[in-house]
Formats: structure tokens, sequence, C-alpha cells
């Protein structure tokens, strides 16, 4: 530990935490203080309209979770499960081939790289809206694609069986560059004697790609799992734009927000929600950082 | 580190070995010709899937409402610039763009020099423990999203649907800003003692001398924590009822919300919101792309290291 240079022999002391003073505070009342109340406010009845009380009733949510809300709590849980694993899996298979294919430093590439990145850049409003004009079941042009194909027509967001699987494909076009990003540094990583090693012993590109460049993206490969998969699992903007949760959308955050800033506000419930969110992002972050650092270390 | 060792492979490469230049000026002519047809798919991959979507959006945007009746997915037969003129009034999208823009900067500014605030003493060590400090923030990220109780917060300290409250919730939210602790390490000790003994008071030495020390770094976390900003949609949606305080993310989803399926006139909305973002990536698109590709580079060297070469160069 060493002391401030800075002020008289008086302020010295002082000037490290006046320095810290109003971010520290700032922080603990608008980023630490409202997760940690959260705890609270999921053990109360409360509209949030004014002029309403708000009564303490211990763990009424948690119950009414598994009773009168069930039906809506375990469509949530799927849904939720589905965006996750749907976006993660599919974000990784797509960052990984475009990274393969656009790692070159070569004319062009540069291009298609910061076109790919594009989307992300862009508000989920912006992006929902356009994906809801391109899916338009009446007008949009999937519509005509469809039906010139098939003969047959679909409702795209209003068909619940299919509603989800199209926000995950909506995800994946917005974040893939991200992922793409994170491969193209880690594959810039590998050093090159190893290929040409592989070659001179006969190595074929399949089995280039499964014993070295794989392996040895594993770092890369933690950091975009991890990442996609908590993302997806608190993502509600995009769901919210699209369908607001109708047709099987209600992800866990998208049923948080539609019960607390709905048609009937239930700040309480919309806690608890945040709270059951919190156990799932807790539980698979911590086994998938388990499970990918484990990968890592046994290369 | 990574462009580096790969321009090292370059040199050693035998290929180029022999006259460099020319072997691989001729080098990249054969490849340029044998692989257009990678260079193609690469083309069609990029541009098919993910400019295409957006090129269609600015087409419909052009097309009168008839038009788009006969012939909704086709090119525009009467072009018209009505429908940005009508969602430009419509959609209030003037007062809107000077909300985003306020919301965006002042956050931005205020959060970025408290977390220059922030991280300078602790990166000095002039606090005991500041690794559990530093731990615990880490750790308080993966804590619950306190939407919920920030909504009823801001209601009581009188925060709620004001400009001055959003703007003191949003600076303030984001202050917690240990990124830059890393980085000041890396300026020299002896730059403090020296200002400090020629009588540079703390605030004038942070100003005059770190920050601009830091501007790298403070560019990069600028430009993202402005995206990011004026992209926010939830935020604004439920600290914000007052339309004339609105964002142009809010005004654009509920201009949405109510003009239901007159798609010329909603694309032509999307088209106007999406411009200044469009405009700020062509301007630093090699900027933003590189530095996700660089994050990303340390990220995936792990954080363990850190730690290890800022002592080592310190020491």
């Amino acid at each position: 530990m060493s002391t401030s240079p800075f002020g008289t022999r008086r302020t010295r002391r002082w000037i490290p935490w006046l320095s810290i003073l109003v971010p520290s505070v700032g922080w603990l009342t608008f980023g630490l203080y409202p997760s940690l109340a959260t705890v609270y406010y999921s053990l109360t009845e409360y509209s949030g309209v004014p002029g309403t009380p708000m009564n303490y009733c211990g763990l009424c949510n948690y119950r009414n979770l598994f009773t009168s809300n069930y039906s809506q709590v375990s469509d949530a849980v799927v849904a939720t499960l589905k965006y996750t694993a749907g976006v993660t899996v599919l974000q990784i298979g797509v960052g990984l081939g475009l990274a393969l294919l656009l790692q070159r430093r070569r004319f062009g590439y540069g291009l298609y790289r910061a076109l790919i990145f594009m989307p992300q850049i862009f508000s989920v409003t912006i992006v929902g809206v356009l994906f809801s004009l391109l899916l338009d079941p009446s007008s949009g042009p999937a519509e005509q694609i469809l039906h010139s194909l098939t003969g047959g027509s679909s409702a795209f967001l209003g068909d619940a069986s299919v509603s989800i699987w199209l926000i995950v494909l909506v995800n994946v076009w917005m974040f893939s560059g991200y992922t793409m990003l994170v491969y193209i540094a880690g594959l810039r990583r590998i050093p090159l004697e190893l290929y040409e090693a592989a070659s001179l012993d006969g190595c074929g590109p399949i089995r280039r790609f499964t014993k070295i460049t794989w392996p040895m993206l594993a770092p890369a490969t933690t950091v975009n799992v991890f990442l996609t998969a908590i993302g997806s699992l608190g993502e509600y903007a995009l769901i919210l734009v699209m369908t607001q949760g109708q047709y099987k959308t209600q992800t866990i955050g998208m049923f948080m927000f539609n019960s607390a800033f709905g048609v009937n506000p239930d700040l309480g419930l919309g806690s608890t929600l945040a709270m059951v969110q919190f156990v799932f992002t807790a539980a698979i972050g911590g086994v998938l950082l388990w499970r990918l650092r484990r990968r890592e270390v046994a290369l | 580190m990574s462009a580096l060792s790969t321009r090292l492979h370059r040199q050693t490469d035998p290929a180029v070995a022999v006259d460099p230049q020319r072997a691989s000026r001729r080098r990249g002519v054969v490849r340029g010709l044998r692989l257009t047809g990678v260079q193609l798919f690469c083309f069609v991959v990029s541009a098919g899937f993910f400019a295409l979507p957006l090129v269609y959006l600015l087409l419909q945007s052009f097309k009168d409402n008839l038009d788009f009746l006969q012939d909704p997915t086709g090119l525009p037969k009467h072009w018209t610039l009505s429908n940005f003129s009508a969602a430009w009034t419509q959609g209030d999208f003037a007062t809107e763009m000077v909300n985003s823009l306020i919301y965006a900067v002042v956050p931005d500014v205020i959060t970025l020099v408290l977390g220059v605030f922030l991280a300078f003493p602790i990166s000095r060590g002039w606090f005991r423990h500041s690794n559990v400090l530093y731990a615990f923030f880490v750790f308080s990220g993966f804590l619950p999203a306190g939407l919920i109780p920030l909504f009823i917060e801001a209601q009581k300290l009188g925060l709620y649907d004001n400009r001055l409250g959003y703007l003191t919730l949003t600076s303030l939210a984001g202050a917690g800003f240990f990124f830059f602790v890393g980085y000041i390490k890396t300026i020299p000790r002896e730059l403090d003692e020296a200002a400090a003994m020629d009588g540079c008071g703390y605030v004038r030495f942070i100003f005059t001398i770190i920050i601009p020390q830091m501007k790298p770094a403070l560019a990069t976390f600028a430009v993202f924590g402005f995206v990011a900003s004026w992209n926010n949609l939830i935020l604004p949606l439920i600290m914000l009822t007052d339309s004339d305080l609105w964002p142009v993310t809010r005004g654009l989803y509920s201009f949405f919300g109510e003009h239901g399926s007159q798609w010329p006139l909603i694309a032509a909305a999307t088209m106007i919101v999406a411009a200044p973002i469009l405009v700020v990536f062509a301007l630093l698109q090699r900027y933003l792309v590189e530095g996700v590709a660089g994050g990303a580079a340390t990220g995936t060297a792990g954080v363990g290291n850190a730690p290890a070469t800022v002592v080592a160069a310190e020491e």
C-alpha cells in the first residue's frame, strides 16, 4: 500500500476517499442497491401504482410460482431454455463458420467482416421492426419465398410452434458478428507451425480442424459460449419488440417485464421472476464456466 | 501481439523468402484469380444475409402505399420521399433525435470521468484490500437484474419521468467502472510524484495529465457507451412516459405499434432512426470492429495473465 503524494499533510489522507466518493455512491444507489432490493421486493405484494400499499407477504410469490402461476412459469422456463440453447448452438456454429471463412487478411474481407458485425450496433427496436416486416405473414418476402417453394403459408411470428425459433434466428443474425470476431482473434493466435507439421504428417483438412483448430480454439469457445448463453438467458428486449411475449415466446425475462410493467402491474411477482432468472443464470453460467475451463485445462 | 507474430510467420514463409516483394505480389494475383469462388461466396454470405435485409427495408421506404398494396415485395414503381417527411413529422423524430443525443452523450462523458476518478486511487494502491473491492465489483455483475427496484427508487426520489432524473440515473448507474484500473497501472507513478512536487492539485492532475494519457482507452469505451445508450429501449420504456422526453428507440417502438401495417411509413421511420448509427458505423467501422477483436483477444488470453505483466512492468 502506498499513499497519495497529492495535497497538504492534512488533506492527503482524504483525497483517495473524495476521489471515489461520487462514483461509489452512484454505483451503490443505482447499481448494487436495486440488485439486492430485488430479494426484498420478491417477498411483497405491490402493484407500483402510486397510492397503493406494499404488503409484506413472505414467500407468497414463490408459492404462487408452483400454484396459480404454474402454467405460465413452466411455459416461460421452456421458452427460456429453447431460446438459450438455440441461440448458443446456432451462434457458435455460424460464428465459427464465418470466422473460418473470413479470417484471411485480404482485399475485401475487412468489408465483409464489417457487414457481418454491423447488425449488432443497431437498437433491438430497429432489428425487431425490420424482421417484423420481413416476416409479415401477408406482405413480407419470407411469405412469398415460402409460398413459391412449398405452396403453403405460415403465420411466422404469430405461429406458436415456430415463433420462438424465428426470434432465435434474428438474435443469431444480430450477434454472430461478435462471435465471429472472437473466433478470428483465436484463430490468429494458433501457431502456423502446427498446421505445417500436421500437413507434413499427412493430415487432411478435416483432421487439421478436429485435431488442431478446434482444440486450440478452446479459450475462444469458452468466451463465446459463456457470453452467448448468459446474454440470451437475459434477453427480452428483442422479444418485446417482435411479439411482446405472445405465441409461446414469453421467456422468464419477458415474463418479468410483462408482469411488472404490463397491464396489471405486479412488482412483487416481477421481482420473484427476476430472482428465478438469477438462479437460472447463476446455475447455467456456473456449470458452463466449470466445464469449459476444464476442457481448456485438459489440453 | 498476434499481428506481430503473424508478421514474423510471414517473413519465415519459404515462398516469400526468395524475393519477398515480387513473390508475394505474384502469389497475391494468382490467389486472387484462383479464389474468386471463395471471394464470391464470402461476398454473397456477408452481403446477402447481413446487408440485404437493410437494403430491402430502404427500398420499401421509397414506395407509396398503392405500390405496396399491389406488389408488397417488389421494387418501388413510383419512387417517393413522402414516407420520410410523413414519418419525420408524425413520429416527432426531430425532438427524439435531440433527446437521444442528450441521453447518449451526457451519461457517457460523466460515466467515463467518474470511472477515471474511481479507478485511479485503486490502481495506485492507495487503499488497503483494493483487490477485494475489485472482486466484489466483478461478482456484483452477476446479481439479479435490479430493474424493478430501480423503477420504484426512481419514483420515490423524483427521478421518474423527467429529463434530469433520467440523466442522473443513467450517469450514476454506470459509475462502477473498474475497467480502467489495469490501464492506469501502465501510466508511470513517477508522473504523480513529479506533478505533486510541482504543486499540481489532484483534480487538475487527473484532468490535464491522466485523462489525456488515457485517450485510446477512453475513446473505445466512449464509442461503445454511446452506441449502447443510444440503443437502449427498456430503460426509456419504463422511466419515461411523457412522449416529449422519448429517445428515438422508444419513439420508433410506439410508432411501430400505432401505425400497424403501413409498412412503407414504418420502413421510412426505421431508416431515419438507423441512419445516425449507420453514419457512426461507417466512420468508425474499422475502429469498432478492431475494438471488439482486441477486447476479445485479451479476453481469450485469460484474465490471470494481465496483472502479472503489469506487475512485471512496474518492477
